[in-house]
C-alpha cells in the first residue's frame, strides 16, 4: 500500500504541484482551516473541518461566462472558455466528495453546463476518512458515513494513530495522482485508524415523506423565526448550486457573470412588478428544506444535503437544518401516535 | 439571586402579566447560542445568558414575522441597548414598541421601558470602549502605509462571498432595499470579487459611521472571518473626533450621516 508520514503531507502537495496539479487542501491560517490552493509553506490540517466546502473549486462564487467588447457602436461577442486547470483536491471530507455527485446531476440535468463540466473533468478528488467530527456533523442521517468514498477518486486514511496516512486510489484519476506523487508516497504497511462515530439524528426518508404532505404546516413559521435572511448557509453548503446571471458593462466591454445566489434572500424570488411568491422567511426556509429533502429527491433521486453541518456552524442566528429535520421527524412520529 | 434566575423570572413575569407577548432571548444548543422566542411563561426557564451570546437581538424587532407575535421584551447587553437608542433616534422604534431585559456588565438591571435605556447607558456605560486588543489592532493598521493598508483590506475583502450576513446581523442595517441591491443603475458590482467586494464592504462601513454601537454582531456573523470591527471602530473614532458624538446614547440625537448643518466645514471639497 501507498503510505505517507503525516508530517510529510506538504511534500505530497509539493510533488503534485510539481507534476502540474493545482493542489487544493485544508490549510490552517490563524484560527481557521479552509480549503484553499496550497502554496509552499502552507500548513495542511486534516483535523479541523474546513470552513468552506470543496464546491468553491468546481462552482466558484463569481465567474465570467460571457463577454462582449464595445467599440463605439460596434458590439462584438467573444467566446469565453471555462477556466479549468488540472486540479487535485486533497483531503476533501466525504460529505464534500459525495456532494459532487449531486452537483454532477444538477449541472447535467437538462442542460450540460460546460463551465462546471470542464472543471469537474479536470479535477481529482482525494477524500479523507474522518477521524474527527463535531456536534454539527450529521452525515449518517443523510446516507453518508465518515468513511464513505462516494464521489472520491482516491481516499486518504489516517493510520497508526495519526502518524501516517494510507492513500488508496479508487479511479483512473486517483491512480494518476498516486503516480504523479512519485517518491512522496512510499510502499509500506500501516494500520488504518477507526473512523469517527457520527450519531444518527433523524430518518431522512420519513422527513421526505412528511414534506410531501406539509407545505402549509405551521411548523415553518416556528422553525424560521430566528432566520435573518442571508446567504451564509447556502454559500457554505457543498451542494447549494443556485446562481444569478448579471450583465455588467463599462464603456469598453460587457461581461456576463454567474454569481452564487440563495433562496434565503427576499430578492431571490422578488418579481419586477413587486409581488414576491415567497413573502416571508418562513416560505424561504421551507424552500431550503423542501429543495434539499423533497424536490431533489423527486427529480434526481438524491438528497441535496450531505450532513456536513457547515450551515449550522456558520449561521449567525444559530439555525440548523439538522435541527429542523429532527423536529419534522418528531412531529411525524407524534402524528402517527 | 443569580443573574440568570432574575432574568428568567422577569421574562416569565412580563409574559404572565401580558406586558409582552414574546421574550427574545438566547438558548444554548451545545456550545452554540441561538435566539429563543419565548411566548409562554413556562418556557422562560430555557433562557441562558453568557459571553457566548454574540448576536444582537435588537435586530429582530424589525422582522415582520417577529412583529406578528406582538410586543417584544428583548434581552439586551449595553451594546445592544445602544442599538435600541440608535433605532429610537432614527425613528425606527418608539416609546412603547418594546421592553428591555437589560443585562449589564456583571449585573442585571431588570425590565426597562425603552425611555429608561438611555439614562441607564449614560449613568453606567458612558465609557463603554472597544477591547484593548481591538484598539491595538487598529493602531497597528494605522501605522501601515496606505499601500500596505490597501493590501491588507484587499486580502480580507477577497474572502467575502457577498452573503450579507454582516448586514442581516446588524440592527442598524434596516433599509428595506440596500444600496447593493439597487440596479438602476448598478452602483456596486454584483460579483463576489475585486472592486465589487471592496465597494460593498467600504460602503457598509460608511453607512454605519457614527451609527455603529460596537456590538460586534457583524464580525461574529461573517462566515469568512473578515475583521469588520476594525473598520467600524475606526470610523466611530473619526466621527467622535470630528462631531463629538457617539452613537446610541441620545434618542434625540440627529444621526451624523443623515443630518446637515450650514456650519459644517467644507475644506475637504477641492
Amino acid at each position: 500500500m501507498k503510505v505517507i508520514e503525516a508530517n510529510k503531507l506538504p511534500g505530497l502537495a509539493a510533488a503534485l504541484a510539481g507534476a502540474g496539479y493545482r493542489v487544493v487542501a485544508p490549510i490552517r491560517d490563524g484560527g481557521e482551516v479552509r480549503m484553499v490552493v496550497w502554496s509552499p509553506g502552507a500548513a495542511i490540517d486534516t483535523r479541523a473541518i474546513p470552513v468552506n466546502s470543496a464546491k468553491d473549486f468546481l462552482f466558484p462564487k463569481a465567474e465570467i461566462i460571457g463577454r462582449c467588447t464595445l467599440d463605439g457602436n460596434d458590439f462584438r461577442p467573444e467566446d469565453v472558455k471555462p477556466v479549468a486547470p488540472k486540479t487535485v483536491i486533497l483531503a476533501a471530507r466525504p460529505c464534500d466528495a459525495s456532494a459532487m455527485l449531486l452537483l454532477d446531476a444538477v449541472f447535467n440535468w437538462d442542460y450540460k453546463d460546460e463551465f462546471f463540466n470542464a472543471r469537474r473533468a479536470a479535477t481529482t478528488i482525494v477524500s479523507l476518512v474522518c477521524t474527527t467530527a463535531d456536534e454539527q456533523c450529521f452525515c449518517t442521517s443523510v446516507g453518508g458515513a465518515p468513511d464513505a468514498t462516494a464521489g472520491a477518486d482516491g481516499v486518504l486514511r489516517q493510520a497508526d494513530g495519526g502518524r501516517s496516512f494510507i492513500l488508496e486510489p479508487l479511479t483512473e484519476k486517483g491512480k494518476a495522482v498516486a503516480a504523479a506523487a512519485g517518491a512522496a508516497l512510499a510502499e509500506g504497511q500501516a494500520k488504518a485508524d477507526a473512523p469517527v462515530e457520527v450519531p444518527v439524528h433523524f430518518d431522512a426518508k420519513a422527513v421526505t415523506e412528511w414534506l410531501g404532505e406539509n407545505f402549509e404546516s405551521p411548523l415553518w413559521r416556528e422553525v424560521s423565526l430566528a432566520c435573518l435572511s442571508c446567504g451564509a448557509c447556502a454559500y457554505a453548503c457543498p451542494t447549494c448550486h443556485c446562481f444569478d446571471l448579471q450583465d455588467e458593462a463599462t464603456r469598453a466591454e460587457s461581461v456576463r457573470l454567474r454569481n452564487w445566489d440563495t433562496c434565503g434572500l427576499a430578492l431571490f424570488t422578488a418579481h419586477a412588478g413587486g409581488h414576491n411568491p415567497r413573502p416571508d422567511q418562513a416560505a424561504r426556509w421551507r424552500q431550503r428544506v423542501m429543495h434539499k429533502f423533497s424536490y431533489l429527491v423527486e427529480r434526481l433521486g438524491r438528497l441535496g444535503c450531505t450532513g456536513c453541518g457547515r450551515c449550522a456552524r456558520l449561521c449567525p442566528a444559530g439555525m440548523a437544518i439538522c435541527e429542523t429535520c429532527r423536529e419534522i421527524d418528531e412531529a411525524r412520529k407524534a402524528a402517527v401516535k | 439571586m443569580e443573574m440568570i434566575d432574575a432574568l428568567r423570572a422577569d421574562a416569565a413575569k412580563v409574559l404572565a402579566d401580558g406586558r409582552a407577548k414574546v421574550v427574545i432571548g438566547y438558548q444554548a444548543r451545545g456550545d452554540h447560542r441561538a435566539p429563543l422566542f419565548v411566548t409562554t411563561a413556562d418556557r422562560a426557564a430555557s433562557l441562558v445568558y453568557d459571553d457566548a451570546c454574540k448576536q444582537n437581538l435588537a435586530v429582530y424587532l424589525r422582522k415582520p414575522e417577529v412583529k406578528l407575535l406582538g410586543k417584544a421584551a428583548v434581552v439586551a447587553s449595553p451594546a445592544a441597548m445602544r442599538s435600541l437608542v440608535l433605532l429610537m433616534s432614527e425613528s425606527q422604534l418608539t416609546g412603547d414598541d418594546a421592553l428591555v431585559l437589560a443585562v449589564g456588565v456583571g449585573e442585571y438591571h431588570g425590565v426597562l421601558e425603552l425611555a429608561q435605556v438611555a439614562p441607564l447607558l449614560k449613568e453606567k456605560y458612558a465609557a463603554l470602549a472597544p477591547s484593548p486588543e481591538l484598539l491595538r489592532e487598529i493602531e497597528k493598521l494605522a501605522a501601515k502605509t496606505p499601500e500596505e493598508r490597501a493590501a491588507f483590506w484587499a486580502k480580507q475583502f477577497a474572502k467575502c462571498t457577498r452573503c450579507y450576513a454582516c448586514r442581516a446581523a446588524c440592527p442598524g442595517c434596516y433599509c428595506t432595499r440596500c444600496i447593493v441591491e439597487k440596479n438602476v443603475p448598478q452602483w456596486i458590482s454584483t460579483a463576489a470579487a475585486g472592486h465589487g467586494n471592496y465597494a460593498w464592504n467600504v460602503i457598509r462601513a460608511f453607512h454605519l459611521a457614527g451609527r455603529c454601537t460596537g456590538c460586534g454582531a457583524c464580525e461574529a456573523a461573517c462566515p469568512q472571518g473578515i475583521p469588520l470591527m476594525l473598520l467600524n471602530v475606526l470610523l466611530g473614532q473619526e466621527v467622535e473626533k470630528e462631531f463629538e458624538t457617539k452613537a446610541g446614547y441620545d434618542p434625540e440625537a440627529k444621526p451624523v450621516i443623515g443630518s446637515w448643518n450650514p456650519e459644517d466645514e467644507e475644506d475637504f471639497i477641492k
